[in-house]
C-alpha cells in the first residue's frame, strides 16, 4: 500500500454569450453638470465584478478618471434591458452596450467642446477628464467645464445609449445541427494540468497542483480575471472529487442539506494554483475581451481523472471521483477487469452502451458495436423489450 | 489605455469589507411579513385535495397562496424562445418532485408562517417515481412531465432529439484503424452560493409592486414575474443587482413571483428567505449527464469521426435544459477538429428537482467526458497526450460541429504554454506548431472539407 | 439582557434562546452577520465574543449576557478601514461579499492573536469559512499580508506571483 503521484491534462473551449433571443443588453449614460458620469446598466453583479469592469470600460472610452464614474444597476425602472449575468456575457455583451453608450457620450462632449473652443471636433481628444487639442495640449478645457457649458450655456444634456444584439437568434437545422449564424459572441480556450496523490489503500485523492492557461482575450482588470480563474478552479475541484447532490444517484435519497453534508471545498482542500493568462483579443469584444467566468471550472475534473490514471492506472469515469470509486477501480484492476476489451481495431472501455439503441441510421460493422435496432420514430415510444443501455432484449 | 487593463479595486469593495453592502435579506420594510413554503414530501404524487382554510384562520397569517391565486400558473423559462411552458408555479394536480412548492404562507413571523404551512391539508396519492434516465424510455415508465412526456420532443420540426450530422461518419468508421468507445457520467452539483434565495416584495400605493430580488438576471426575472402575475413591465419594479453569489442558480429565481403574489394578496411587504436546506434540497442544481463517445481514429493519431449519445437528466421540468443540451451538442468535439460527426442528445425528465444553469452550463460534464476519452485514445495509440491534443487541435477557419468557422482558436498556443509552465517536454515540431489555417501536413485529405470560409467567431 | 455591541451598551428584549444572529440582525439591525446556513456550517455569521470568533447562529443570546460582541461594523468604517479590511480590498479577497464579513472578523481574530503568514496556519484557522467565489487564494494572501505587517494601497489591487501573462504572437488584430 502506497501513495502514488500522477499528472493529468485537459483542454477545453467555451463560448461567450448565447443564442437565445439575440442575447440583448442595453445601457445608457448621463453626465452631471460637473462632468461626473452616471452609468445605468441592468447587469447584476453576482460577485463577478461587472460593476467594476463596466465602469472601467466607460471611464476609458469617454476619457475620464475611473472615480468619476457612478454605476447604477439597482433597478429596472432606471436601467435598460440586460438579459442577465450568465453565459459569460457580462463583460463582452453587456460591456459592449456600455462601450457604445460611452462612445456617444464622448462624441457629444467633443461636439460641445468644439463649440466652446471653436475647433473642429476631429482635432480634439478626451483624456483624464480634459478635452484638448491634438498636438496643442495647452489648449484644453475640462470635461467638467464642457458639462457645465452643455447644461448652462447650450441647454443640452450629455447622454449616450448603447445596445448589443446578435441580430436574430441562431436558427438550428434540425437534421444536421448547422446554424445560420454564430450562436455565441466569441469562443475562449483553456487547458489545465493537475498533479495528484492517490492513496491506493484508502482511495483518497489529494489534488496537489492545478496549473492553468486561459485565453482571456484581454485582461480588462487582471486581478478580477485571476479571481474568476481561481474561484473556478476550486469549483472544478469540487466537481472533480467532492460534490454530489445525489450521492447514490440515481437514487434521490441521502442528499446533503447543508455544508456539513454537501462537500463544498474549503481552504483545507486548496491545491497550489498557478495560472498563465494569455491575451488573444477577440474581434468583437470591448477592448478585445472574452468571457471566461464559466469555463473556469470545466478543465479540472478531467485533468484530475487523467492524473489519477497516471498515478495508479485506473480510469474513474463517474463523477465525483470519490475514494469508493477509486477503490472499486483499483479492485477491478487487481482482479484483471481493469482493461478495455480489445478485439481487432475495437477498444471498448464500456460494454454497456445504449448508443446503438437510440439511433441506427449508420451501420457500423459487426466488430464495432452490437447489432442495431430499428430507428425509433420521433416522439414515439422506444421498443420496451430492450435494455436501454445495452440494446439487449429483456426477458 | 490606462483604465482598462488596470488593477483597480472592486467598485463595491469598501461596502463588502465593512458590512455596508445591502443584500436582499438586509432590506427592512415597516410592517413586513415573512413567508414560508409548503413543499411536496413526495417525489411523485397526485394531489387529491388541498384545504388551506385552517391555515388562513390562524392568528398572524395574512395570506395563503395556492395554484388558484396564480394568474398564469404554467410558464416556461424559455417561452420567449418558442419552447412551451411546462412548470406550474405552485403544484395543482400533481407534484413531480420532492420539495416542489404547493403553497406559500405570509405571516407576521417565519414561525407563524411555518406553523400555518403545517396546518394546510393536502391529500396525496403517491405515484411511482422515475429516477433512472435509462428507464425513462420504457413503455411502462411513470410519466413525469405533462407537457413533453418523459423526454423533450419539440426541437425544430418536432424532433425529440437534438442531433448533429456532419460529414460521412460511416466512411470515417470504415477507414478507422482504431475504434474507441467509452461511457462517462457526471453528477448533479449544487451552486451553493453563500446567499440563499431571498425576495422582498412591496405593494406600492399606486398599485405597482417593487420586488427586491437576488436574481442574476433582473430583466429576465422581470419577464418571469410579469408573466406569472400577468402584469405589464411598467407595473413591476425589480430592485437588485447586488447578489451574494449565483453561479447559475439564481437565473430562474423561483422566489420572486410567489413573494410578489403574497405581497399583492396581503397588501403588505413580504420577505421570503429560503433556508440553506431549501436552497440545497429544493432549488435547481446542475443536472447529471450521461455521455457515450465512440471515436474513429487513425493509426497516426487523427480523430476521423465521432459518434456520441448524450442523455441529460433534466429533473421534473424543462427550465433551461433544452438550451443546455443544444449548447452541449454545438461543443461536443471540444477543442478538436473532427470532420465526421453523428451526435444524438436527449433531455430526459425524472422526478427530481428541475435542474438549471450552473457555471459551464451544458459543457462542464461534456469537457470532462471528452478529455477523459481523449486521454484514453492517446494512451491506446501510445501517443503523448500533448502530441495527440496538439495534432487534433482546432485551427483558424476550421468549422465547429454547427459549421461556424473558428476565428481565433488558441488551443495550440494554450497547450504549448501549459507544457512550458509545467515542464512537459515538447518536440521541436510541437513547440513550433501554430494555430494558422491548415496547410501541408496539417491539412490531410480527411480535413479538407473541414476548413471553412471565414465569418465565424 | 445587556451586552456591548461594537462598543455600545445595548439591552435586548428577544427571548433568551434566540440566536445572537437573529438578535443582531432583527432586533438591533446590525446586518453584517449573514444567515448563510443557520446551522454553524458556513461561517458567514461569525462575530467576536470577548475577542473570540464565534458562530452567532449557534449562540443563544442569553449565553452572551454581559459580553462584548464585535461585528465587522465595529472593526472599521469606510473612512477608517482596519488593516484586515484594507488587505481584503487590496488583495481582492471579496467577490460577492456575502462570506466576507464573517471572514474579516475571523481573520482579525487570527492576526490579533499573533497568527503567522504561513498558508497552512491560516488555512487551519479559517477552513470553517466557506467562500464559493474566490477559491480562497486571495483570501489567504490578504491574511498573510496582514500577518506580515504589509501596508496596503486600497486604490489598487495586488498582482500575484501565481499568475503570469503572455500574449499570443500575431494576436491583436
Amino acid at each position: 500500500m502506497a501513495i502514488h503521484r500522477g499528472k493529468g491534462l485537459a483542454t477545453v473551449e467555451y463560448p461567450t454569450g448565447m443564442n437565445q433571443n439575440g442575447d440583448p443588453s442595453q445601457a445608457w449614460i448621463k453626465v452631471k453638470p460637473d462632468g461626473r458620469v452616471d452609468v445605468f446598466s441592468g447587469t447584476a453583479d453576482i460577485g463577478n465584478g461587472s460593476k467594476t469592469i463596466q465602469s472601467q470600460i466607460v471611464a476609458e472610452t469617454i476619457g475620464v478618471p475611473y472615480d468619476w464614474v457612478t454605476y447604477d444597476n439597482s433597478n429596472t425602472d432606471s436601467s435598460p434591458m440586460c438579459t442577465g449575468t450568465f453565459a459569460s456575457r457580462a463583460t463582452f455583451v453587456a460591456g459592449n452596450a456600455v462601450l457604445k453608450a460611452a462612445r456617444q457620450v464622448r462624441e457629444r462632449i467633443l461636439a460641445v467642446a468644439s463649440r466652446e473652443l471653436e475647433i473642429d471636433p476631429a482635432d480634439l481628444e478626451v483624456a483624464d477628464g480634459a478635452v484638448s487639442v491634438r498636438g496643442t495640449p495647452a489648449k484644453s478645457m475640462g470635461v467638467d467645464e464642457v458639462a457645465g457649458a452643455a447644461t448652462f450655456v447650450h441647454g443640452e444634456l450629455l447622454t449616450g445609449d448603447g445596445a448589443h444584439l446578435n441580430p436574430g437568434a441562431a436558427i438550428v437545422d434540425p437534421e444536421t445541427g448547422e446554424v445560420d449564424r454564430p450562436p455565441h459572441a466569441a469562443i475562449s480556450y483553456a487547458a489545465c494540468s493537475a498533479a495528484v496523490e492517490v492513496d491506493d489503500e484508502t482511495g483518497d485523492v489529494h489534488v496537489l497542483e492545478l496549473t492553468h492557461v486561459y485565453d482571456i482575450g484581454r485582461a480588462m482588470n487582471p486581478t478580477l480575471v485571476e479571481g474568476q480563474i481561481e474561484g473556478g478552479a476550486v469549483m472544478g475541484l469540487g466537481f472533480g472529487v467532492l460534490e454530489n447532490c445525489y450521492p447514490y444517484y440515481p437514487s434521490a435519497e441521502h442528499r446533503g442539506g447543508d455544508m456539513s453534508t454537501y462537500h463544498v471545498p474549503t481552504m483545507a482542500e486548496l491545491p497550489e494554483i498557478r495560472n498563465v493568462l494569455m491575451e488573444n483579443p477577440s474581434s468583437g469584444g470591448p477592448y478585445g475581451a472574452k468571457g471566461i467566468g464559466e469555463m473556469a471550472n470545466n478543465a479540472q475534473p478531467a485533468a484530475i481523472a487523467n492524473a489519477i490514471h497516471d498515478a495508479v492506472g485506473v480510469w474513474v469515469t463517474e463523477f465525483p471521483i470519490t475514494p469508493e470509486r477509486v477503490l472499486a477501480a483499483l479492485d477491478a484492476k487487481r482482479e484483471g477487469r481493469g482493461e478495455p476489451r480489445r478485439e481487432g481495431r475495437v477498444v471498448a472501455f464500456d460494454e454497456e452502451m445504449s448508443i446503438n439503441r437510440f439511433s441506427s441510421t449508420i451501420t457500423w460493422g459487426p466488430d464495432v458495436a452490437p447489432p442495431m435496432c430499428a430507428l425509433r420514430p420521433a416522439g414515439g415510444p422506444s421498443p420496451a423489450s430492450q435494455d436501454p443501455f445495452t440494446g439487449r432484449l429483456n426477458q | 489605455m490606462k483604465v482598462v487593463g488596470a488593477r483597480l479595486p472592486r467598485y463595491d469593495g469598501v461596502g463588502h469589507v465593512t458590512g455596508r453592502t445591502t443584500y436582499v435579506d438586509d432590506v427592512r420594510m415597516p410592517g413586513m411579513l415573512h413567508a414560508a413554503a409548503l413543499r411536496s414530501p413526495h417525489h411523485h404524487a397526485r394531489i387529491t385535495g388541498l384545504d388551506v382554510s385552517a391555515a388562513e384562520a390562524m392568528t398572524g397569517v395574512h395570506a395563503v397562496i395556492t395554484h388558484a391565486d396564480v394568474p398564469l400558473l404554467v410558464y416556461g423559462h424559455l417561452s420567449g424562445a418558442g419552447i412551451p411552458g411546462d412548470e406550474p408555479l405552485l403544484a395543482k394536480d400533481h407534484v413531480r418532485y420532492r420539495g416542489q412548492p404547493v403553497a406559500l404562507v405570509a405571516a407576521d413571523t417565519v414561525e407563524a408562517a411555518r406553523a400555518a404551512c403545517a396546518a394546510i391539508e393536502v391529500g396525496y396519492e403517491e405515484l411511482p417515481a422515475l429516477f433512472d434516465v435509462r428507464l425513462a424510455f420504457e413503455d411502462d415508465a411513470p410519466v413525469v412531465n405533462d407537457t413533453f412526456g418523459n423526454w423533450y420532443n419539440q426541437y425544430e420540426g418536432n424532433l425529440d432529439v437534438r442531433q448533429i450530422r456532419k460529414g460521412d461518419t460511416e466512411a470515417a468508421f470504415d477507414a478507422a484503424d482504431l475504434v474507441v468507445s467509452g461511457v462517462y457520467r457526471t453528477q448533479s452539483q449544487e451552486q451553493a452560493p453563500l446567499e440563499t434565495q431571498v425576495c422582498v416584495a412591496v405593494p406600492e400605493p399606486d398599485g405597482r409592486l417593487t420586488v427586491h430580488t437576488c436574481t442574476q438576471a433582473m430583466y429576465f426575472s422581470l419577464g418571469v414575474v410579469c408573466s406569472h402575475l400577468q402584469m405589464p413591465m411598467s407595473e413591476i419594479k425589480m430592485v437588485g443587482g447586488t447578489v451574494g453569489g449565483g453561479f447559475g442558480g439564481k437565473v430562474d429565481t423561483a422566489s420572486d413571483s410567489l413573494t410578489a403574489l403574497a405581497a399583492q394578496k396581503s397588501g403588505r411587504p413580504v420577505k421570503w428567505r429560503w433556508t440553506r436546506e431549501e436552497e440545497m434540497l429544493a432549488s435547481g442544481n446542475r443536472g447529471p449527464w450521461h455521455m457515450e463517445i465512440i471515436d474513429a481514429v487513425s493509426r497516426d493519431g487523427w480523430i476521423l469521426g465521432r459518434k456520441m449519445l448524450t442523455i441529460h437528466d433534466a429533473g421534473a421540468y424543462g427550465r433551461f435544459s433544452v438550451y443546455g443540451l443544444t449548447k452541449h451538442s454545438f461543443h461536443h468535439t471540444g477543442a478538436y477538429s473532427i470532420p465526421n460527426l453523428h451526435f444524438d442528445g436527449y433531455v430526459v425528465f425524472t422526478n427530481r428537482i428541475p435542474t438549471t444553469a450552473m457555471r459551464g452550463y451544458g459543457v462542464t460534464g461534456l469537457s470532462t467526458a471528452i478529455e477523459l476519452h481523449a486521454e484514453r485514445v492517446a494512451r491506446e495509440l501510445g501517443m503523448d497526450p500533448y502530441e495527440f491534443r496538439l495534432k487534433n487541435a482546432n485551427r483558424v477557419n476550421d468549422t465547429s460541429p454547427n459549421r461556424i468557422a473558428y476565428e481565433d482558436p488558441s488551443t495550440v498556443e494554450v497547450l504549448q504554454s501549459l507544457a512550458s509552465a509545467t515542464g512537459a517536454e515538447l518536440s521541436d515540431e510541437l513547440r513550433t506548431m501554430t494555430r494558422d489555417q491548415r496547410t501541408g501536413d496539417m491539412l490531410p485529405e480527411h480535413l479538407t472539407a473541414q476548413v471553412g470560409s471565414g465569418g465565424g467567431h | 439582557m445587556d451586552l456591548t455591541v461594537n462598543s455600545v451598551a445595548r439591552t435586548v428584549q428577544s427571548p433568551p434562546l434566540a440566536s445572537l444572529l437573529t438578535v443582531l440582525r432583527e432586533e438591533l439591525d446590525i446586518t453584517s452577520p449573514k444567515a448563510g446556513c443557520e446551522s454553524g456550517s458556513c461561517g458567514a455569521c461569525t462575530v467576536l465574543i470577548d475577542g473570540e470568533p464565534r458562530r452567532s447562529c449557534l449562540t443563544a443570546v442569553c449565553a452572551v449576557d454581559g459580553a462584548e460582541v464585535t461585528t465587522v461594523e465595529g472593526l472599521g468604517t469606510p473612512e477608517d478601514l482596519s488593516r484586515v479590511q484594507q488587505a481584503f480590498i487590496h488583495h481582492y479577497a471579496a467577490q460577492c461579499g456575502f462570506c466576507t464579513d464573517g471572514l474579516v472578523v475571523a481573520a482579525t481574530a487570527y492576526v490579533s492573536a499573533g497568527g503567522s503568514a504561513d498558508t497552512a496556519a491560516i488555512s487551519d484557522a479559517l477552513a470553517g469559512h466557506y467562500c464559493r467565489c474566490t477559491g480562497y487564494v486571495k483570501i489567504i494572501e490578504a491574511v498573510a499580508a496582514v500577518a506580515r505587517g504589509d501596508e496596503f494601497d486600497i486604490a489598487a489591487t495586488a498582482s500575484s506571483a501565481n499568475n503570469t501573462y503572455v500574449t499570443i504572437a500575431g494576436a491583436g488584430s
